[in-house]
């Protein structure tokens, strides 16, 4: 009997009901180890019937957490109908697709269970990610079971966890502590003061039976309850339970009575006895904090010979599950078993995802690296580094890369010291890591050089010309890359051609002729699609979108950033989305649409992209600056954290965030503070070849006085106003499409064109600015200063505000959603929201009634 | 969450008629603050009506002025504050 869990079971089934009807869900059941999460589930599952499928999974408890653990679970049940599920070499996002496909594609509900998320590895939780997005338009119910007490701010499962609860299909149960009214029901019979019960146990659940179940005085803790029933348990049974506590989930009857060296009758007296449970084939214990109590209570030598016993099994069953080969290995004190299963563990962890698992397997494996021959470690760290490079473990990753650097070069192995001192090409943590690699990447080039021409070689220079590309040096890039295409045609290497082709034209887009440079990445995008690459296509597409953004070429960056987005969504790819969406808020800010940045802005789920910084530092850059031009608070110290972050950062990244910072104090009259940033900033753009780097940094150089003129190659509207053509930098930025930098010429111009400056500013409610602008003109004695914005009271026709009534009269000149975010330089989401409002109060549903309604009550007429 | 005073002008005068019209409009506003988690704590006002000191409390500015946005209501400031208690002092010294 499930006490005080009806209205938790009545919510479990109505939503099965609900997605009997076509809409699923994910149900989250949270609650500390032993509050009953997994009792609820498994009354749920019983109290089912035969209408609704059920298929079950679980993550481990393993030293490593198995990958995709779950997802075998579910293969290996026979009337799951996945039975081809998960192999080796299948990409995880074909399984993903596969079980999705599975709960939509049924004409009965199917319940899926996932037990102990707390526990899952990174690629189950991508899983989870995946479903969890998908599972409403499905008849299918996920009900996952975590410890929420032990995912603390820290755990890979919170910020999953984080982004799933948003989404209207995402609902958590927490299964809550036995009241006490429950606690004296369960008592009722037995010598214990149920108020004594609730106090010590907290009213959990779990140790709340396991008292009940013991025969003498309250005990101190669950573990010694659970320790003091087995020791009740006569000698052979009771190494039964003992045995089955090394087995992270379970173990089959005749392993436990071997391993146990017990009879059949022994294993039924362990279960009569109430410890263990079993189904017929297999035993466990009724509660993981059950079995953890027991195998820590186990002396040591005990403990080991039962995990070696365990491993030994494993290996007579010709057991393919590195995982758990590896833990039991490690739990065994076995080093030269942990050397033998954790880098196969890792590696598998590895191809399915779960990098932060893999980097563990390796790690594992290295604590023996004494008993490894030298250059067995030195691959083994070349893993480790790579895996430990993705879960943006940085510095232990280089230090990974130094032993085995170190070692090639002590036992001159030039190939092997060469190919690991080029960061493979997807390795972008090593790119980002520019100072420390170029060192590096020389010596590689020095020993590659002096060979025959080798794929290694055009690898090392496509690198290099990578690493200048992201520092904006084009002359350098371009010379690397025009030698990594001569030596890879030499040595007739094809699989870097598409990397060459792509690379060329980012370089044009960002340091040279960027109309050529739109062509050719426009292209490599387009033969990326076609040959089905979705990877290079969105690589192609963000170099587009990023690249074209800081060169101001909306017109194809918009919707290059518009795609990138949409495939990383579809692909899951968080971090991506995180960083195309902070470029779209940083045009949006450019454009003046500060609605629709702000917005942009607050997508970049900081949780999601704390890892790599530099989604984050555009993104919140960009929020600084629409701060600092609206007069808003809180602008300062958001623009100074963006400023440290940037000091990590390359130049190309960083300027937006120093700019802003200057153009803040600039704003508050304390323009001189803004020099100390600018200055090295200003010195490390007159080392680019980026124009807009020395163009914009080098304005604000400029409106602080510390130079006269424009630098060499700035970008031609800033080059313009420097030089003191306010009016033909005003054009530059009309053409372009920058309102407010076209307002900031005009303020440098004379009376009229500062008034007109003046309008442009109130109208996109940029008041510093403004504020500035009306003292100058103050200042040359103008009398008749607009008073800025203003806007009419709350009453109006039909009860529409102004800004409704503006909208309509827009609806009614025929423009649709986006032409009036145009014309009002409000967010399409805000211009929806009126559009919405006025449906309602002229209680109409369609725009053709809208305008005959407003007509009516005459609303045109005022 | 942060306090804010939003300062506001109404060039024109600010009537709010104390009927079930001008009843409608507040709630309106409260519904339209409920959309961006802002809560309107209350107002003060110039005695012309020509200008409104507004305390909020919300997520952040943006979410002050997107609320704001949504009732089509003015915003010429926004500045972030924080309770000052005179009486805090009385006794601090002695």
């Amino acid at each position: 009997m499930l006490l005080e869990r009806e209205s938790l079971l009545g919510s479990l089934h109505d939503h099965l009901t609900a997605a009997s009807q076509g809409s699923g869900s994910l149900l989250l059941v949270a609650g500390e180890a032993g509050a009953g999460k997994t009792s609820l589930v498994r009354g749920f599952v019983e109290s089912l019937s035969a209408s609704t499928l059920v298929i079950q999974g679980a993550c481990d408890p393993l030293t490593t957490p198995r990958p995709l653990s779950p997802l075998y679970d579910f293969a290996a049940d026979p009337n799951s109908g996945l039975d081809g599920l998960v192999h080796k070499d299948k990409p995880a996002i074909e399984m993903f697709s596969e079980v999705l496909d599975r709960l939509r594609n049924t004409v009965r509900p199917i319940v899926m269970v996932i037990e102990d998320l707390h526990w899952a590895d990174e690629g189950t939780l991508d899983f989870l990610k995946f479903i969890g997005r998908r599972i409403a338009e499905s008849r299918g119910v996920l009900v996952c079971t975590y410890r929420d007490d032990e995912v603390g701010t820290d755990h890979s499962l919170r910020p999953v966890l984080g982004q799933l609860i948003l989404l209207q299909s995402t609902h958590r149960l927490v299964v809550p502590a036995l009241s006490l009214a429950a606690i004296t029901h369960l008592a009722q019979d037995r010598p214990f003061d149920p108020a004594d019960l609730l106090s010590l146990t907290d009213g959990n659940a779990f140790f709340v039976t396991e008292i009940l179940a013991s025969e003498e005085s309250l005990p101190a803790s669950v573990q010694e309850a659970v320790v003091a029933r087995v020791s009740r348990l006569d000698e052979p049974s009771r190494r039964v339970v003992e045995a089955v506590s090394v087995a992270p989930r379970s173990l089959e009857i005749g392993d436990a009575a071997t391993l146990a060296g017990a009879s059949l009758d022994d294993v039924d007296t362990a279960l009569a006895a109430g410890v263990l449970i079993g189904d017929g084939r297999d035993l466990r214990f009724r509660h993981e904090l059950a079995r953890s109590a027991v195998e820590e209570a186990l002396p040591p030598a005990r403990r080991f010979g039962l995990h070696m016993s365990m491993l030994q099994l494993l290996e007579e069953e010709r057991s393919l599950d590195y995982a758990r080969l590896a833990h039991h290995a490690i739990k065994a004190g076995e080093a030269e078993l942990v050397i033998g299963y954790a880098p196969r563990a890792g590696r598998e962890a590895a191809g399915s995802g779960s990098h932060m698992e893999a980097a563990a397997f390796f790690e594992a494996a290295l604590q023996h690296a004494d008993l490894v021959a030298e250059d067995e470690a030195a691959r083994l760290r070349v893993e480790l580094a790579n895996e430990l490079g993705i879960v943006d473990r940085r510095t232990d990753a280089l230090h990974q890369i130094d032993l085995a650097v170190d070692f090639y070069r002590r036992s001159q192995d030039e190939e092997a010291l060469a190919s690991t001192l080029v960061p493979p090409l997807n390795a972008r943590w090593r790119l980002e890591d520019a100072k420390r690699f170029r060192d590096g990447l020389q010596e590689a080039l020095t020993i590659l050089e002096a060979k025959d021409p080798s794929k290694d070689l055009a690898r090392a220079y496509l690198v290099s010309a990578y690493q200048h590309m992201l520092a904006r040096r084009g002359v350098d890039a371009s010379r690397d890359v025009a030698k990594a295409r001569d030596t890879a045609d030499s040595v007739g290497d094809t699989g870097l051609a598409w990397m060459i082709q792509m690379l060329e034209g980012t370089i044009s887009v960002v340091v040279g002729d960027n109309q050529s440079g739109v062509r050719v990445l426009s292209d490599t995008v387009e033969r990326a699609r076609l040959a089905g690459n979705i990877d290079d296509e969105i690589l192609g597409l963000m170099m587009l979108g990023s690249g074209g953004g800081e060169v101001r070429r909306y017109d194809v960056a918009i919707p290059a950033l518009e795609k990138a987005v949409d495939h990383g969504l579809a692909a899951d790819q968080d971090y991506l989305v995180a960083y195309t969406r902070s470029w779209l808020a940083r045009i949006a800010f450019e454009l003046a649409r500060w609605d629709d940045a702000v917005d942009y802005a607050s997508l970049v789920d900081r949780a999601t992209a704390y890892r790599k910084g530099i989604a984050i530092l555009t993104g919140l850059s960009t929020l600084g600056r629409v701060r600092t031009r609206r007069g808003d608070p809180g602008a300062s110290a958001l623009l100074d954290e963006m400023v440290a972050l940037s000091h990590s950062h390359e130049l190309q990244h960083g300027w937006n965030a120093i700019c802003g910072r200057a153009e803040l104090y600039w704003l508050r009259g304390e323009a001189e503070k803004g020099l100390d940033l600018l200055r090295p900033a200003y010195e490390e753009a007159l080392n680019t070849d980026s124009q807009w780097a020395r163009g914009e940094i080098g304005f604000w150089m400029w409106r602080v006085g510390a130079i006269d003129g424009p630098p060499e190659g700035a970008a031609e509207p800033f080059a313009l106003q420097m030089a003191g053509d306010w009016s033909a930098a005003a054009q530059a930025w009309r053409d372009i499409g920058c309102p407010y930098e076209e307002a900031m010429a005009l303020a440098d111009g004379p009376e009229v064109a500062k008034l007109e400056a003046l309008d442009t500013l109130d109208r996109l409610d940029a008041r510093p600015m403004a504020d500035r602008v009306r003292h100058q003109l103050r200042d040359l004695g103008v009398e008749s200063i607009p008073r800025g914005p203003t806007k009419e009271t709350l009453s109006n026709p039909a009860g529409l505000t102004s800004r409704q009534l503006e909208v309509l009269r827009l609806i009614a000149g025929g423009s649709n959603n986006e032409q009036i975010s145009d014309e009002l330089y409000i967010s399409k989401k805000t211009v929806e929201h009126h559009v919405s409002a006025i449906y309602s109060k002229l209680g109409v549903s369609s725009r053709l009634e809208a305008m005959r309604t407003a007509a009516e009550v005459g609303v045109f007429e005022k | 969450m942060p306090r804010y005073m939003v300062e506001r002008e109404f060039p024109q005068g600010l009537e709010i008629p104390t009927n079930p019209e001008g009843q409608k409009a507040m709630l309106g506003v409260v519904d339209n603050n409920a959309t961006e988690q802002v809560t309107w704590v209350q107002s003060f006002v110039t005695d012309d009506h020509a200008k409104t000191f507004c305390v909020y409390d919300g997520p952040s500015p943006e979410a002050i002025r997107r609320a704001a946005g949504l009732s089509d209501l003015p915003v010429n400031k926004i500045s972030e504050v924080s309770v000052l208690d005179p009486y805090f002092y009385v006794g601090a010294t002695g």
